[in-house]
């Protein structure tokens, strides 16, 4: 675990040579990679129940825990799986552990700023309010970035294919929701039929 | 013996009592046939006293007018005489307040003769202004109801050739200008002045910029566009003028808006932005309410008529929920198609019900009484003297949210702003409460200067040197137990064979 935090240290004052560090042999273990998103959640959470009344977007009651996990985890993994996808195909040399434990890493700001910018609502007005979101996009966009260089770095590619890979990635993330939707759909159809079947035959006995 | 006998007298007289309490007639209290409700600040509806209940009904039966058929319009004057458009006896009936009979309008042969009318307007000093619709003019009869002259259909070419005029409302203002309301128009108010000529349109409402539309201007051909919807403003179904000279007018066919608060330029002063009125629920599932007519009271309360769930809508004069009554149904209180509404000085709203002939009278209760008179301190700013009242409302009513923020605002008025705060939460206002927030936090600062600003001496301070200092202490001491490990590793171990 100290080890997981000194990694998210590096990660967020020497993004390059973290992306660089990770590629070495038996640097990193898929627990890191969990480790580091799950604790995202838990400041997410946690900005959830630190934020000030005047700042308050929804009621306590219409906060869902596993809501608010679906919307980190399946982004995460789509992005993931669709990365390592798109990037095997076009000559990306990253290995799927290494982009999956450096997608986790990338949201190491974004866990560690969280709260203490949401405790800022606390004393803020609501007309000083650009302070807020002005600090909070500047997490967003940093998380962004990050993604941006484990794609350059991890793959080795240029600025210009990164840009490419990365419009790839989420059209392929786009069509992995699309099919989960439509799986999902024909899925629970199939159930409910299976369920008639077994009603009606059982009704008929 | 004698116990006995007391005993059986006892008996005896109760039965005697129950018997006689069951015999003689109480007063029999029916319950409202509709559920008052208010507006919290999320939008929901939630149960309330109401506000109005029935009174009594006119139907004509019995007096001396005979009964009305089919009655349009309702014109509550200022000594609280009542008017009203008896559209299927094409006549205007008019009742002292104790329901006397005055004067009959419209009825006789003659050029006064009335065909439909649909509306009327009595100004202070009994002039009668009918919209005369099936005649296509407005007539004029003076206050003893003899006619005096009539304005037909009104030339001139900004009203286009297609011009249909079918005069339903009118209100005459402080110039004598007529302010005409025609069924399917939708260019606005037609202003007719004192000698019969129009004076232009007034106060339309808009068309509101539309992405659709501006991209089918640019792909479609000239056949297709012919082809469109044409897209029309909306139709002003009734217009009234408070005392300052301002307009109130309601609209037909859109959600938003409906009813506007028309400055003698035509510019909507109720209205920031979008606004519902009506219930979305009240007639079924995102009902749009079509309103009918509107009454303004002298504090500025604003009370409209729904047609679509026959229900009556009260807001105060910031355009805040007050009051909800009636519905559909045949029992007292309920209507079954319903025309129009007024309200009198006393506070009486009444309702014509042209599906069952007659118009409706409600009271205001008690509560409302209260809310009425508080909202009216609330409006004018005068918040302290407001809260005394507000705290009774919150007795009857602790679920009424306009009084919270009333409070809210007396005591942020007070300069109390950490209660102000608890009220505005409780009115889910998060503008006031942050608001009142800034100016406790700067209370807050002044009166614990002194604490906060060692505090914050002692964090720098704190991370300038004994941070550093606690960093190095661990360093060298982690820096002392590897260099320990090293040492015994090259020494070797006692008994460790392994090495």
């Amino acid at each position: 675990m100290i080890t997981t935090f000194k990694l998210m240290r590096q990660v967020i004052v020497h993004p390059i040579d973290f992306y660089h560090y990770i590629q070495e042999q038996g640097k990193i273990t898929w627990g890191q990679g969990i480790f580091v998103v799950l604790l995202a959640y838990l400041a997410r959470m946690a900005g959830l129940l630190l934020t000030g009344y005047a700042y308050e977007t929804q009621e306590t009651y219409e906060i869902s825990f596993l809501h608010e996990f679906i919307w980190i985890i399946v982004p995460w993994l789509t992005w993931t799986v669709s990365n390592w996808g798109v990037s095997a195909i076009l000559e990306g040399e990253g290995k799927f552990k290494e982009v999956f434990v450096g997608s986790a890493f990338a949201f190491a700001p974004y866990a560690v700023f969280t709260v203490p910018i949401t405790v800022l609502t606390n004393v803020l007005a609501l007309d000083e309010q650009s302070i807020y979101s002005f600090l909070i996009n500047m997490t967003f966009v940093w998380v962004a970035w990050l993604l941006l260089l484990k794609v350059r770095v991890i793959h080795d590619f240029e600025i210009v294919k990164m840009i490419w890979i990365t419009v790839l990635s989420i059209i392929g993330i786009l069509i992995i929701w699309f099919i989960g939707l439509l799986l999902y759909g024909l899925m629970n159809q199939l159930v409910h039929f299976l369920i008639d079947i077994f009603k009606e035959v059982n009704f008929r006995r | 013996m004698k116990n006995r006998s007391k005993f059986r007298i006892i008996v005896a007289s109760a039965i005697a009592f129950f018997i006689m309490a069951a015999a003689v007639p109480m007063q029999a209290s029916a319950a409202t046939p509709y559920e008052g409700y208010t507006i919290n600040k999320l939008g929901y509806d939630v149960h309330s006293i109401n506000g109005y209940v029935y009174k009594g009904s006119i139907d004509g039966y019995g007096l001396e007018s005979g009964p009305f058929n089919a009655p349009e319009d309702i014109f509550v004057a200022e000594d609280n005489s009542i008017y009203i458009v008896d559209t299927g006896n094409s006549r205007i009936v008019h009742y002292t307040p104790d329901l006397k009979l005055v004067k009959i309008v419209g009825d006789a042969e003659g050029d006064g003769k009335l065909n439909e009318p649909k509306g009327v307007f009595v100004t202070n000093e009994g002039v009668l202004y009918v919209a005369d619709t099936k005649n296509q003019r407005i007539a004029i009869f003076d206050a003893q109801g003899k006619f005096v002259q009539g304005f037909g259909k009104p030339d001139n070419p900004l009203l286009g050739a297609t011009f249909s005029y079918s005069p339903s409302k009118v209100l005459v203002d402080k110039r004598n200008y007529m302010f005409v309301a025609s069924d399917g128009n939708t260019q606005g108010l037609i202003q007719i002045d004192p000698n019969g000529q129009f004076r232009g349109f007034f106060g339309a409402n808009h068309i509101g910029f539309s992405w659709s539309r501006l991209i089918n201007k640019f792909i479609l051909t000239d056949e297709q566009k012919a082809r469109q919807k044409v897209v029309k403003p909306f139709e002003f179904s009734n217009a009234v003028q408070d005392e300052e000279g301002f307009i109130y007018t309601t609209t037909l066919g859109t959600e938003f808006n409906q009813l506007k608060r028309l400055s003698p330029v035509g510019v909507d002063t109720l209205n920031i932005g979008n606004r519902r009125y009506g219930g979305r629920f009240d007639a079924g599932p995102y009902s749009v309410p079509s309103f009918l007519d509107i009454a303004v009271d002298n504090d500025g309360v604003i009370t409209a008529l729904d047609l679509q769930s026959s229900k009556v809508y009260q807001y105060d004069k910031l355009g805040n929920f007050l009051f909800v009554f009636g519905g559909v149904g045949s029992q007292n209180g309920l209507f079954v198609t319903v025309s129009s509404m007024d309200q009198s000085a006393d506070g009486t709203i009444y309702v014509v019900d042209k599906g069952r002939h007659r118009v409706d009278m409600f009271r205001a209760t008690p509560f409302a009484d209260l809310v009425h008179e508080a909202s009216r301190l609330y409006v004018d700013g005068r918040y302290s003297e407001a809260e005394g009242i507000w705290n009774e409302v919150l007795q009857l009513n602790s679920n009424y949210d306009l009084a919270y923020l009333a409070i809210g605002k007396s005591l942020y008025k007070a300069e109390n702003y950490k209660e102000a705060m608890a009220y505005f939460k409780l009115a889910n206002s998060r503008h006031d409460y942050s608001v009142s927030f800034k100016e406790y936090r700067k209370e807050f600062i002044r009166d614990n200067f002194t604490v906060i600003f060692v505090l914050l001496i002692a964090v720098i301070a704190g991370l300038r040197y004994l941070v550093p200092y606690v960093r190095r202490k661990i360093a060298a001491m982690l820096a002392n137990r590897s260099r320990d490990k090293r040492m015994k590793l090259q020494e070797g171990v006692y008994h460790d064979h392994n090495i």
